[in-house]
């Protein structure tokens, strides 16, 4: 088989063969994945620096602003260097870290996580440090916003920025309906009354929504509070809703505007749970066809983010702001859900450094100038937890941001109750309302099931930890 | 064989129907890339606009507007001021008039934002991760296509004892759901040294991939038994019978478990997350995932990303068609 | 067991040990721990208590669960047979010699290629109640109100299902290849006997893409039980509305990760596997009776 014209061809072969195999391997050395760490890293390693990382769930804006503060920091010192790591929004990788022992040493996340994450231990208790802290103690903060870290005795996390909760309205389609642009609904009733006015039908259905309460999501929480309803008792961490009856009276007020297929005197604001579920309006929240700011809702309840979302996404809409209505006996109170906060998990290596960057970050700058992070609520536009920050001119001064901001400073807030079954009883919430505008159940079920089943998941996660009760 | 001549026109009307819809998010992703952010989601739930266009603006950069309602409506106007929340001023026919933005619309003409692309380059280190996903997706197809081979080749030719409870077990792995396995997997990972590298991304493929692994016994099951036993009586090794003559047959299989490899592992986001510990690591893929954050959404650049890191696989797809729709004729097997 | 047999059963060794290796190496730890923590309440960080059979207990009691398993069985059982029928009759158009077909298969592809983000974004905008795509042209065309789809509990699995018909690009291209595997020579021998295109269909070439078939649909049946992806971009993780999309991955991936309920979750994942082993089992064991295997 071995003739003069195959050993030609198998040389062609071998000859075309090496030159590929050749071609190959640089391609794969390119491909190498080169060191990972940044120039910047690397000059911190050759100057001793210990390095710590820093994990964010936020992307984007968001991001490039803590960059750009964390850079400030790297710059202002050499013995630390902070590298930071975007993570995403996704649980599973801070999940897995934690879980699997390779965390890292300070990591941003929302409060609820925090709360269910805390109760395992996965993070360092603070308070002692935060004692030895002018510019951390207790009375700085907000009191609902020092509470949505302390859980257990323990202080986890210090909290970066927090939100809150205000009635925005179309003005136009308040002119258009006769009503005085800047005189927005203050109590339930007027509020019903001006829905009604404010929903307009044509044939095709329903042109114009007056108001939703559960739009742009689920607002249970909000109106139990607003309603002046308890959701929980702090010292026992149990819910005790099932038996609160302004609860249960803003639950049977939400179930109010939906209609009632069996009913044959639906009030004029009702509308269809089905075609108003989140995200049903029609349009994408965080675009220019976002239902209020297409005119399609004429009034909504809204975070201080919008502030910056609207002049974006929707810079001719004329809009106002004020608190959210209440029944008339009830005393004012706000809604101020949620916040991010910073934590350093238990199993870092670095919690001394990690604890310097945290200082520096949330203390004043030495020259006098506000703390980084109040400069980074102001790079996102959120509120301050810090009563003293919030104060500053560039919150509070704002004409639509200040209206959040002074609701915060006038009035009380209810945030989110702190137990580690915080995502369920969210969860829980939601889907109770759903079949409350369905009347598959009343109020009072509503009310009972979701104070039982949170407190049995609550329960079953003291149990796992080793305890009868927070 | 194949109708070359006689494809019903039927066939093709289903086709081109289908094909409407099938293509419809790609042009939309596409169209979307190229517009600016205004144009991007319809007025108030009317039908999106596919063709992206800009204002069309007079020789002093001003729009140029058509007035809808009013005496003045179907004339054609220039936009002089625009303030938010107040009339706009228009000058139609020598006079200035005010008018709500309801009352007029600007004119258009084809106009593409190539800025989104900008944007979206700069936001991500699009050299690093393109190498980094590279990096995973050629070491991947390697070790699935032969290691996938491998066993598949046990399974579908070779009778042993035990074979089909090995191939059961084999299936079985797919039906365990990845969120409880996970972080067990972690565990075993991080015992090893591999978290904060690529190796759990691409060891595991040299291992074996069971849906391949399916795939391919299907394929090789279908060869005709005698190939192999007249082989065997030559005294050909059953590793000279895979690479001989098995291999060579099942090359529309082979071509699409690397294809598929490929495909998957240049989409998958969530393992290269969990196991990297570095940007600088970072995949297409994750690049993708983040630039949809919570607080902000830039459509234009985000789906002007969405947009680079598909061309580069539908190319591929396009090139690679051949190779798993040429028919076979199987010389020497008559009778 | 003769010399035959031994050599075979060494060979068959030899070619499936890397498998066997890795199933040792990499996933027995796994699977052995989330069977074990079935048994537990878990949550991920502290230690494991062992509760015994309670997990399976409460499952069964856990109206949740009885929901996610009949949105799960309601749809496999329809999204399955239609997505193998769609793909096989999709492969068969455009497995013909003519011109563009390149450009047909591509655009056929592209679904399964195209990020969730783009298309997510487009089939909301398509079925959308009002002002949705589909709603329009029913109205137009039809001049009917269309029902609310994604947002209808009534209608949102069939809108899933609708929307999971759209992504049979890989089991298209599956049978392309199964289809390229049929000698041409059958084919003109068909021809000769006088067979039409249906009975050329039904005698040549169904018998012998069959191990195809059984492929895209075992593989269909795995993907159809565990269909996560598309339902969490839709409905935000919610399953959404008044849980009529409430999959059961979804509800394994909340009870999971969003609830740290990890022993919990590992019953589930558990429990599935038997629904889905006892599916396929079924399913190969009849696969004697109607797949063809030109080498047996």
């Amino acid at each position: 088989m071995d003739t003069e014209l195959n050993s030609s061809l198998s040389l062609k072969r071998y000859v075309g063969f090496s030159i590929l195999s050749l071609l190959g391997a640089l391609f794969v050395a390119w491909l190498w994945p080169r060191e990972a760490k940044t120039p910047e890293e690397r000059q911190a390693l050759a100057e001793g620096r210990v390095i710590i990382t820093y994990w964010d769930r936020h992307t984007g804006h968001e991001y490039e602003a803590r960059k750009s503060l964390i850079d400030e920091f790297n710059r202002s010192q050499n013995r630390i260097y902070v590298r930071t790591v975007v993570i995403g929004s996704r649980i599973e990788k801070l999940l897995t870290a934690i879980a699997g022992a390779a965390p890292p040493d300070i990591c941003s996340m929302g409060t609820s996580v925090l709360a269910q994450l805390a109760l395992q231990g996965c993070f360092t208790p603070l308070e002692d440090r935060m004692k030895e802290c002018p510019y951390l103690e207790e009375k700085d903060f907000f009191p609902h916003a020092w509470k949505m870290v302390c859980f257990d005795g323990h202080v986890w996390g210090i909290i970066t920025t927090i939100d809150t909760t205000c009635l925005l309205w179309n003005k136009n389609a308040f002119r258009k309906a006769g009503l005085d642009p800047e005189k927005p609904p203050k109590t339930i009733a007027e509020l019903e009354e001006y829905a009604a006015k404010l929903t307009i039908r044509s044939a095709a259905g329903i042109e114009q929504y007056g108001f939703v309460p559960w739009q742009p999501w689920d607002q249970t929480f909000l109106w139990g509070v607003m309603f002046g309803g308890k959701w929980w008792d702090e010292n026992t961490g149990l819910l005790t809703c099932g038996s609160d009856p302004a609860i249960i009276r803003s639950l049977a007020w939400q179930q109010s505007f939906s209609i009632d297929p069996r009913s044959n005197s639906n009030p004029p604001y009702a509308v269809d749970p089905a075609r108003t579920s989140q995200g049903r309006l029609g349009g994408a929240y965080q675009s220019a066809n976002n239902p209020f700011y297409t005119g399609k809702v004429a009034m909504i309840t809204e975070g201080e983010w919008q502030c910056t979302f609207i002049p974006k996404y929707a810079p001719d809409l004329d809009w106002g702001v004020a608190p959210v209505p209440q029944p008339e006996e009830v005393p004012p109170i706000c809604n101020s859900q949620d916040g991010v906060a910073d934590a350093i998990p238990s199993g870092s290596r670095h919690a001394d450094e990690a604890w310097e960057f945290l200082k520096w970050f949330y203390s004043p700058r030495p020259d006098g100038r506000p703390s980084p992070a109040s400069d980074y609520c102001m790079l996102i536009h959120n509120i301050p937890p810090r009563k003293e920050e919030a104060l500053q001119e560039r919150f509070i001064g704002d004409p639509k941001f200040g209206v959040f901001v002074r609701q915060l400073l006038e009035r009380p807030a209810a945030s989110f109750p702190t137990i580690p079954a915080a995502q369920f009883l969210s969860d829980i919430m939601d889907e109770q309302r759903e079949q409350l505008l369905y009347r598959v159940v009343t109020p009072e079920q509503a009310a009972q099931t979701i104070e039982q089943a949170t407190n049995a998941e609550t329960r079953a996660a003291w149990k796992l930890a080793g305890r009868i009760n927070p | 064989m194949a109708n070359k001549h006689k494809f019903h026109w039927v066939a093709h009307l289903c086709l081109l129907s289908a094909s409407v819809t099938f293509v419809a998010p790609f042009l939309w992703m596409v169209s979307t890339s190229l517009k600016s952010e205004a144009r991007i989601f319809p007025k108030a739930g009317g039908p999106p606009q596919w063709i992206p266009t800009a204002d069309r603006l007079d020789t002093q950069g001003r729009r140029i507007v058509k007035v809808l309602e009013g005496p003045f409506a179907g004339k054609q106007g220039v936009e002089l001021s625009a303030h938010e929340g107040e009339r706009h001023e228009i000058l139609v026919e020598g006079k200035t008039i005010a008018l709500w933005p309801e009352e007029f619309e600007v004119e258009q003409r084809l106009g593409f934002q190539w800025k989104n692309y900008v944007a979206a380059l700069q936001k991500m280190d699009f050299i690093n991760n393109l190498r980094n996903t590279l990096f995973i997706c050629v070491f991947c197809v390697v070790g699935t296509v032969i290691s996938s081979g491998l066993v598949a080749y046990s399974f579908a030719r070779i009778p042993w004892k035990g074979r089909n409870v090995v191939f059961l077990c084999v299936l079985a792995t797919m039906m365990i759901p990845y969120q409880v396995t996970l972080i067990p997997l972690f565990a075993v990972y991080r015992s090893l040294g591999w978290v904060g590298t690529f190796k759990p991304l691409i060891i595991p493929s040299f291992f074996g991939v069971p849906f391949y692994i399916f795939l391919l016994r299907q394929f090789f099951m279908g060869i005709p038994e005698d190939m192999s036993a007249a082989a065997r009586i030559d005294g050909c090794s059953e590793f000279g019978i895979f690479l001989r003559i098995i291999a060579p047959l099942a090359k529309p299989a082979f071509a699409t478990t690397g294809l598929f490899t490929f495909l998957f592992e240049w989409g998958d986001f969530l393992n290269p997350l969990i196991y990297l510990q570095d940007d600088r690591q970072y995949t297409l893929a994750i690049a993708l995932q983040q630039f949809q954050s919570h607080h902000e959404s830039a459509w234009g650049p985000l789906m002007a990303m969405s947009t680079l890191i598909t061309l580069p696989i539908i190319v591929l797809f396009f090139l690679t068609q051949r190779t798993f729709i040429q028919g076979i004729t199987m010389t020497g097997l008559k009778g | 067991m003769t010399r035959m047999e031994r050599r075979n059963l060494v060979n068959g060794l030899l070619f499936a040990s890397p498998y066997i290796l890795g199933f040792l190496l990499f996933m027995l730890y796994p699977l052995a721990m989330s069977f074990y923590y079935s048994f537990c309440q878990y949550n991920v960080i502290a230690k494991p208590i062992w509760i015994g059979w309670d997990n399976y207990h409460e499952l069964f009691r856990d109206s949740d669960f009885t929901t996610a398993l009949y949105n799960t069985l309601y749809f496999t059982v329809f999204s399955v047979p239609l997505s193998l029928a769609f793909s096989i009759g999709l492969a068969l158009l455009l497995n013909q010699k003519v011109n563009g077909m390149s450009i047909y298969r591509t655009i056929f592809f592209l679904p399964t290629i195209v990020p969730v983000v783009a298309s997510a974004v487009l089939w909301l905008w398509v079925l959308t109640p009002d002002g949705g795509l589909l709603n329009g042209l029913l109205l137009q065309f039809f001049g009917i109100r269309g029902p609310g789809w994604i947002a209808d509990p009534a209608w949102s699995k069939p809108s899933l299902i609708l929307m999971n018909l759209w992504t049979v690009g890989t089991a298209v291209v599956i049978f392309l290849a199964g289809l390229a595997e049929v000698p041409k020579e059958l084919y003109e021998v068909a021809d000769i006997d006088g067979a039409g295109p249906w009975g050329k269909f039904r005698n040549v070439t169904l018998p012998l893409i069959t191990p195809t078939i059984l492929f895209n649909l075992v593989m269909g049946l795995i993907a159809a039980f565990q269909y996560f992806t598309q339902v969490y971009v839709m409905t935000n993780g919610t399953g959404s509305p008044a849980k009529s999309t409430l999959l059961y991955a979804l509800y394994l991936y909340k009870t999971s990760f969003n609830y740290l309920k990890m022993g919990y979750a590992s019953a589930m994942a558990w429990l599935l596997f038997l629904v889905i082993f006892a599916a396929t089992v079924l399913v190969m064991v009849s696969s004697k009776r109607w797949v063809h295997y030109h080498g047996e």
